[in-house]
């Protein structure tokens, strides 16, 4: 798994003290910063595999930082966000909240407060990306199968017996039998209940 | 002569006495003339047949004497008729008169009686008188009663006829009517007295000459005239002309000719009559009658006109006259805008005064009777607006203006009514705009100044949290087991340009006012005080602050910026004002020439001032008192002060309101 690989956290302020100051306080916990002063530096950065984050200045010229949140989500990217304002108001505030803000800071803040805050964005997307991976690799597993095979998969789900699958497929207990192994092995799954939890997640994944 | 012989003569006499009494008898009831003989002696009378009848007898009905007869004439007549006979028959003459008899019927007939002879004898009578008197009378009588009524109706007649002529004369006089007889055989006219007057002649008999009567008519009239007449005379149409007469002196009369044609048996014409009057003052006063009709056509044309006009203008400006008493509550006008402003239809009729006065909104009634009241008692005009309820259903505001005129009675009115409702609308929503633009205006300065204050915030924040964050990581690298002094000190140093940026941020906007003044206008102060004042009115009446100017006139203008000039006297002025928040305090205003070539304006409040201590801060940067200040207001406006060459500074009377002062040099001093 690459998810070794060091976190990043970017930052977008359009004020140089400001984020040079705060690649400070990141290198004070050894945390590797990548500053932009503009929205759209940073948007044009792919943003590599590996666990970050993104402290976003709501107030910055040309874009506004609640903007740049839902271009991100637009874009399917799904990177924790840590607001900084000079001037935050509570509409602003849980407008960014909903939108999946990991915090909203208020300027002058405590460099604690953005560690800490940074602390549980990085752990945030370090979850979420392991939760990707697993997905994507059911969904690899679930590309292996054969159409027959997803179906005996959905009826293995919804609790049948190689029997009753058997009786719906329209063939031999042992053929329903033999599609019902492949499938097992094929996703890897260790019971029933392991395929069943399998098919749940990559059903929400698919409606996602 | 022989026997036979006088017996034949005498027979042949006796038949001759026989015809010759026949005829006298027929000859006597001809002629009713009858005869009588009175005996004188014996007073016995003979009448003859017709006598008889005479007296309304039948012949020889019974025999007759003096008293009998006496009798039977007149009473009135009796004694006269007999006095007269016996003096006649003393003085020897023969007697007779006239007078009446009655008869038996009660006729009453007139009589004429003659006495023919007196006989002293009768002629072959032996018996004479010695003395020669007559001893017998012998006379005819005569019925003349039909004779003397017809000499009677005739006297009567022509007495008649003088009268009538005399009375037509007087008419035709009176009544300026003359007439004519044109004889067209001879051509001869005969016209009457007054006909000669018309003509400005005098009366003369004796017919006129058709020519000269020619000459007599007016020129211009002669050929109508004259034509009048021959259509006249060749048709049945009756000759009916009006033409003007030369009078010989000159004058001119118009006269009317009525006629009429007579013809005989064949048709042909022989006379023509007419009546001419004179018309010329009828004329006139016709004329003068036309011209006062015409005139009076004119003026009620005249006043019609002006109705229609009053009736528009009334209309056009919603304006309805009336006229009333108010205590009798009568009616004496009202125009018909007048019921259009209440709804009613004027066409209806007279509307009683309570269907107007209903009309009035309860709520208004009771302040507009007060008023009404007191003005009828003071017998004073009147000048109300009150708000009713149209049959529509429609509130309207009216406005009533009353006059009392002094020599009427108590209550009595005359005015107008107008709506004004589209005027109060008017002046509502003009009161609300202003309201409107007066709010904005005092928004935008707020906002203005929460906005600055709130760019400023974000700038001087800015540079802060960098320095915080550089504060946090210069600890952080010193914290732990192996501290990074090199990291600690660089962002040490951080630390301090960070700082060292906000002050200059500051520095930089105290700059930007101290600065920025490139406008440079001429501005009236006291003008300037007036607009902020009616800008702050809302917050003025809100707070139940009175405002008081008292601004010197011929103030010499300043040289500056209108608009932060105005900023610096509204951030005073609601200073002031927020001082005596519900207080009902004095915001004082004045401005004065200095000595110096400066103006000094003051702005003073009743509020709670500001504490000794306090006197000295206020105009610091930030410095605030007010839960939602920014502190900015009194720094920036020294600032703009200052940055006019003035300067502003307050005192503070313990407890007892706050004043703050500033000066600013006038246009004279500053020699630009």
């Amino acid at each position: 798994m690459s998810t070794s690989s060091s976190p990043i956290v970017f930052v977008v302020d359009d004020d140089e003290d400001m984020r040079v100051s705060m690649q400070r306080v990141l290198k004070t916990v050894g945390l590797r910063a990548e500053l932009f002063a503009t929205p759209q530096d940073f948007l044009q950065r792919n943003i590599p595999d590996a666990p970050s984050c993104l402290v976003l200045d709501v107030r910055l010229p040309g874009m506004g930082g609640l903007e740049v949140q839902h271009k991100l989500i637009e874009a399917g990217i799904n990177i924790p966000i840590i607001f900084i304002t000079a001037h935050g108001d509570i509409p602003m505030t849980v407008k960014a909240m909903k939108s999946g803000a990991v915090e909203f800071l208020t300027k002058p803040f405590r460099h604690q407060e953005l560690l800490d805050a940074i602390q549980q964005a990085l752990q945030r997307d370090q979850l979420s990306r392991r939760h990707r991976n697993e997905i994507a690799e059911l969904q690899q597993r679930y590309k292996g199968l054969t159409a027959r095979e997803r179906k005996v998969m959905d009826l293995v789900v919804s609790g049948m017996q190689t029997k009753q699958i058997a009786s719906v497929l329209g063939t031999s207990e042992i053929t329903a039998a033999v599609h019902r192994g492949h499938v097992m092995h094929k996703m890897q799954a260790g019971s029933p209940a392991e395929l069943g939890s399998m098919a749940e997640r990559l059903k929400l994944s698919a409606n996602r | 002569m022989a026997k036979e012989d006088v017996e034949k003569t005498l027979a042949e006499l006796s038949r001759d006495l026989g015809e010759s009494k026949a005829r006298l008898e027929e000859a006597q009831r001809v002629a009713h003339v009858g005869h009588w003989e009175w005996d004188l002696a014996t007073d016995v009378i003979v009448w003859s047949d017709e006598t008889y009848r005479i007296f309304g007898l039948s012949p020889q009905e019974r025999p007759m004497d003096l008293a009998t007869v006496r009798s039977m004439v007149h009473p009135d007549d009796r004694e006269p008729l007999y006095q007269a006979v016996d003096q006649d028959l003393v003085a020897g003459q023969r007697p007779s008169g006239e007078f009446r008899i009655v008869r038996p019927s009660g006729e009453v007939r007139t009589v004429s009686s003659l006495t023919s002879e007196r006989w002293s004898s009768l002629p072959g009578d032996t018996k004479r008188d010695a003395s020669g008197r007559p001893y017998r009378l012998f006379g005819t009588i005569q019925d003349i009663t039909d004779r003397k009524c017809t000499e009677e109706a005739l006297q009567e007649i022509s007495r008649n006829l003088l009268e009538s002529k005399t009375r037509l004369e007087e008419a035709q006089r009176v009544a300026h009517v003359g007439h004519y007889y044109w004889n067209l055989v001879t051509n001869r006219v005969t016209w009457s007295d007054e006909l000669y007057r018309i003509y400005g002649l005098s009366p003369q008999e004796g017919p006129t000459d058709m020519a000269i009567i020619r000459e007599m008519i007016h020129p211009e009239d002669r050929e109508l005239v004259f034509r009048a007449a021959e259509e006249a005379l060749r048709s049945e149409v009756r000759p009916d002309a009006e033409h003007r007469v030369l009078r010989p002196n000159g004058e001119v009369r118009t006269v009317h000719g009525l006629g009429t044609v007579k013809r005989d048996a064949s048709g042909r014409p022989y006379e023509m009559f007419g009546t001419v009057q004179d018309i010329t003052d009828r004329k006139r006063a016709e004329e003068a009658l036309q011209r006062t009709q015409l005139d009076l056509r004119e003026v009620t044309r005249e006043l019609q006109r002006q109705q229609a006009y009053l009736t528009e203008a009334q209309s056009l400006t919603h304006t309805g006259s009336w006229a009333c008493n108010l205590l009798t509550r009568q009616i004496f006008h009202s125009s018909d805008e007048n019921a259009r402003l209440y709804g009613f239809d004027p066409s209806q009729g007279a509307i009683p005064f309570d269907r107007f006065y209903n009309a009035i909104l309860a709520e208004d009634e009771v302040a507009l009777r007060a008023k009404l009241e007191n003005a009828i008692r003071e017998g004073a005009d009147y000048d109300v607006e009150f708000r009713i309820r149209r049959t529509d259903g429609a509130i309207r505001f009216l406005r009533g203006i009353g006059h009392h005129n002094p020599s009427q009675e108590i209550g009595e009115y005359v005015g107008i009514t107008m709506d004004i409702t589209e005027r109060k609308c008017a002046d509502e929503e003009r009161e609300k705009l202003r309201q409107l633009e007066a709010d904005l205006a005092h928004i935008n300065r707020v906002n203005m100044m929460g906005e600055l204050a709130a760019a400023l915030a974000h700038e001087i924040k800015q540079p802060i949290a960098a320095a915080v964050a550089n504060a946090g990581a210069c600890l952080g690298f010193l914290e732990g087991e192996r501290p990074d002094i090199l990291e600690a000190r660089e962002a040490a140093t951080g630390t301090i340009g960070c700082a060292r940026r906000a002050a200059e941020i500051i520095d930089h906007v105290r700059s930007l006012f101290k600065k920025s003044f490139p406008k440079r206008e001429s501005v009236d102060v006291n003008e300037l005080i007036r607009e902020v004042a009616l800008l702050l009115h809302n917050d003025i009446r809100r707070n139940s602050v009175t405002v008081h100017l008292e601004l010197a006139e011929n103030l010499p203008e300043v040289a500056g910026d209108r608009v932060q000039l105005e900023q610096v006297l509204m951030n005073l002025m609601l200073n002031a004002i927020e001082a005596m928040r519900d207080a009902r305090g004095d915001l004082r205003i004045t401005s004065q020439p200095n000595d110096d070539g400066h103006l000094l304006i003051s702005v003073s409040d009743t509020g709670l001032g500001v504490p000794a201590d306090k006197v000295d801060q206020i105009f610091d940067t930030f410095f605030t008192t007010k839960p939602q200040g920014t502190g900015m207001g009194l720094a920036i406006s020294r600032s703009i002060v200052e940055s006019h060459g003035g300067r502003l500074w307050a005192t503070s009377d313990s407890g007892r309101g706050a004043t703050f002062r500033f000066t600013l040099p006038h246009d004279g001093s500053m020699g630009t």
